[in-house]
């Protein structure tokens, strides 16, 4: 067994320090920010002598100390394989040891960035099953060579294969230098298409996103804007005709939508979903390239999303919530398709995922319970209207028009909200204004929770709300107002001890081990 | 088949209940406060009169909710059962929830005890799966004991079905 104690390459120092150097830039632009903007502005600072420059040295000092902190971070971090462990030693100022057992490690997640490209480099992010403490729980490789990411998958490899040794008989893992540290066998499942990254930014709240991003960027220089001069041009500007002014919004709507179109890109371009018998492979991204393995045992459950524009041309987003990952990690919902026709994802859908059924039939809520999905609006609704109208008073009665709204809304609610139970599988499908269906496994669930309120126990309707794992929380997802036999039903089917339930129980419970 | 209004067996210890009106005695002191604070200003600032009449009123309005009315319900409603095979919980105010553990979702088990719970005998109980955590909130001290004894027992051995 060798211990060699292996380093980072030296890119890491770089990218500690830039690491740093972003976390701190908010409080900079504040510091800087105030000081630019008081008299004299940047030239200011240095006609007041030594006492002005003071933020500049303080800025100066910091930056070389985040410079040399990186440095040593860098020159500190060792890792080594031992005892079938990954053991790591790093640390600024107390030196801290992580030993992370092979057989513990879930998935390696890999990401090249700019830098990383440059240098043949690639970040790997070891994550665990991540109980207790789950931030703790996982180590980041900054940068490493491929050949050493490779070795790392490798030697997981071997420690797991001690333990399923029938599983790897058939599967000889070579470290040759492939392009990104995989393993043998995973097949491509389905790659985006650029018609699809387009739909995906323009139909993404993405961009209203970048539209308020660009106005908050301007409201920030308001001070900066010579509104007075401005006001006179405008006013000239629209006596030249509201055609330029419609032109103008038009640009700056086609703006937001190409920076929308080209930030998707970035994030999504060559989105492939590749899978072996373990993992799904999810690869994506233009500048920063990122890889990230799921395994199919860490699948709780599977979101299929539609807002109702994409529902009108039919195409969903699917998301895939899985357990473990560390605190305030992002990617505890992993998208596994950002954007795709229904019609391209299901065939997909069912060839990684066989046991589940992708459009079973479901049973709505009953006639009764409509009033219930916007009877309670109306506690928020009545006053706001009630005040818009009596201050605005002509035009305020406008808003009136919510109230249809609203109803129209509830009654979509209620024609969308529908469970479907076969055999072991759970689906629920509902709207908030998106359409969400859920598609949980009985053992994935964690808990079922049926809650009932005087009028709904009136009309005989109660709401299911099941919770599955997701990340380090929970992910619940919840039918409202439903019939209440509908929720004895899907009780009993959840109850592990009330077995027999001929009519709906479509499968016999079959005993193997998963 | 399982009836809705078919509830779990057990309730909650009665000293749960005393518990609860502490507890909203406690708060109807602090809300007594403020309105004695307002009073006080009304008193300086030669508000109308009948300001006094609403703090008074919202005093015993207060009281009256949630030293006897809101735990009463609620004390009423907590139920819970422990089976071989699952947990049941039913409780709320307004409104109803029941929830379903089953034993194998069952990570972990603690029993916490507050000065106020001890001085009763008392101790809450929770139940930790992968995602979720349940409390029953007051039950006899080795009564809890025993229970969380039971449901980690119960919980090693329970097999998933799939």
């Amino acid at each position: 067994m060798s211990e060699t104690r292996y380093k980072l390459h030296p890119l890491s120092a770089f990218l500690n320090f830039l690491k740093a150097l972003k976390e701190l830039i908010v409080p900079f632009i504040v510091i800087f920010g105030v000081n630019l903007f008081r008299d004299g502005g940047v030239s200011g600072m240095f006609t007041q002598g030594w006492q002005g420059m003071i933020p500049f040295f303080v800025g100066i000092v910091v930056v070389l100390f985040m410079l040399v902190a990186g440095i040593i971070k860098w020159k500190r971090f060792v890792y080594w394989f031992e005892d079938g462990e990954l053991r790591i030693e790093y640390g600024l100022f107390v030196k801290k040891k992580r030993y992370i057992p092979f057989d513990r490690i879930q998935s390696l997640n890999y990401t090249e960035g700019i830098f990383h490209r440059l240098f043949g480099l690639v970040k790997v992010k070891v994550e665990t099953a991540g109980s207790g403490k789950a931030g703790e729980s996982e180590a980041v490789l900054t940068a490493i060579n491929r050949e050493d990411a490779d070795r790392i998958a490798s030697k997981m490899e071997e420690a797991k294969r001690g333990f399923h040794p029938q599983a790897a008989s058939d599967e000889e893992i070579q470290t040759a230098p492939v392009e990104m540290p995989e393993k043998k066998g995973a097949r491509v499942f389905y790659r985006m298409t650029l018609k699809e990254l387009v739909i995906l930014a323009t139909t993404s709240s993405g961009i209203g996103v970048v539209l308020s991003a660009v106005a908050v960027f301007l409201s920030q220089f308001s001070d900066l804007i010579p509104y007075e001069a401005l006001y006179e041009e405008v006013m000239l500007f629209l006596r030249f005709g509201y055609l330029i002014a419609a032109l103008v919004i038009f640009m700056v709507l086609a703006i937001a939508w190409i920076i929308s179109v080209f930030l998707t890109i970035f994030a999504n371009y060559q989105f492939t979903i590749q899978a072996d018998e373990d993992n799904i492979y999810i690869t994506r991204g233009l500048l920063e390239k990122k890889k990230i393995s799921v395994p199919f045992k860490r699948v709780q459950g599977i979101k299929i999303s539609q807002n109702p524009l994409r529902e009108w041309f039919g195409y969903a987003t699917v998301t895939v919530e899985s357990a473990g990952g560390s605190l305030g990690d992002k990617e505890e919902k992993i998208r596994l398709f950002p954007l795709a026709k229904k019609s391209v994802m299901l065939p997909v859908l069912s060839e990684l995922f066989p046991d589940t059924e992708w459009e079973p039939k479901l049973t709505g809520a009953p006639k009764r319970s409509v009033r219930f999905f916007y009877r309670l609006d109306f506690f928020w609704l009545a006053p706001l209207v009630g005040a818009i109208g009596y201050f605005f008073y002509p035009f305020g009665l406008f808003s009136l028009l919510l109230v249809p709204i609203i109803i129209g809304l509830g009654m979509w609610q209620h024609r969308t909200v529908g469970y479907a139970l076969a055999g072991k599988q759970l689906t629920m499908q509902f709207r908030g204004f998106s359409k969400h269906s859920f598609y949980l496994m009985k053992r994935r669930v964690q808990a079922l929770d049926v809650t009932q309120s005087y009028f709904q126990r009136r009309k005989q309707l109660a709401s299911i709300e099941g919770t599955i794992k997701s990340g380090i929380m929970g992910a619940s997802a919840r039918i409202n107002h439903m019939d209440t036999g509908d929720a004895e039903r899907i009780m009993a089917w959840y109850e592990p001890s009330s077995r027999p339930m001929p009519e709906d129980e479509k499968s016999q419970p079959e005993y193997f081990s998963g | 088949m399982q009836q809705v209004n078919n509830q779990p067996r057990n309730q909650i210890s009665r000293k749960g209940l005393t518990v609860w009106r502490l507890y909203g005695l406690i708060e109807t002191l602090v809300i007594a406060l403020v309105a004695a604070g307002s009073a006080a200003l009304t008193y300086f600032f030669e508000w109308p009169e009948w300001l006094y009449v609403v703090f008074g009123g919202i005093i015993v309005l207060f009281g009256f909710l949630f030293i006897y009315l809101f735990p009463k319900i609620r004390w009423q409603r907590w139920r819970y059962e422990v089976r071989e095979q699952e947990i049941e919980l039913q409780h709320g105010l307004f409104i109803v929830r029941r929830t379903l553990v089953p034993m194998v979702r069952v990570q972990h088990v603690d029993t916490a005890q507050g000065p106020i719970l001890r001085k009763y005998n008392l101790a809450e109980i929770s139940i930790s799966t992968a995602a979720t955590v349940h409390t029953i909130p007051a039950l006899i001290t080795e009564e809890a004991d025993e229970l969380r004894a039971r449901i980690s027992v119960l919980a090693r051995v329970a097999e998933d079905d799939v």
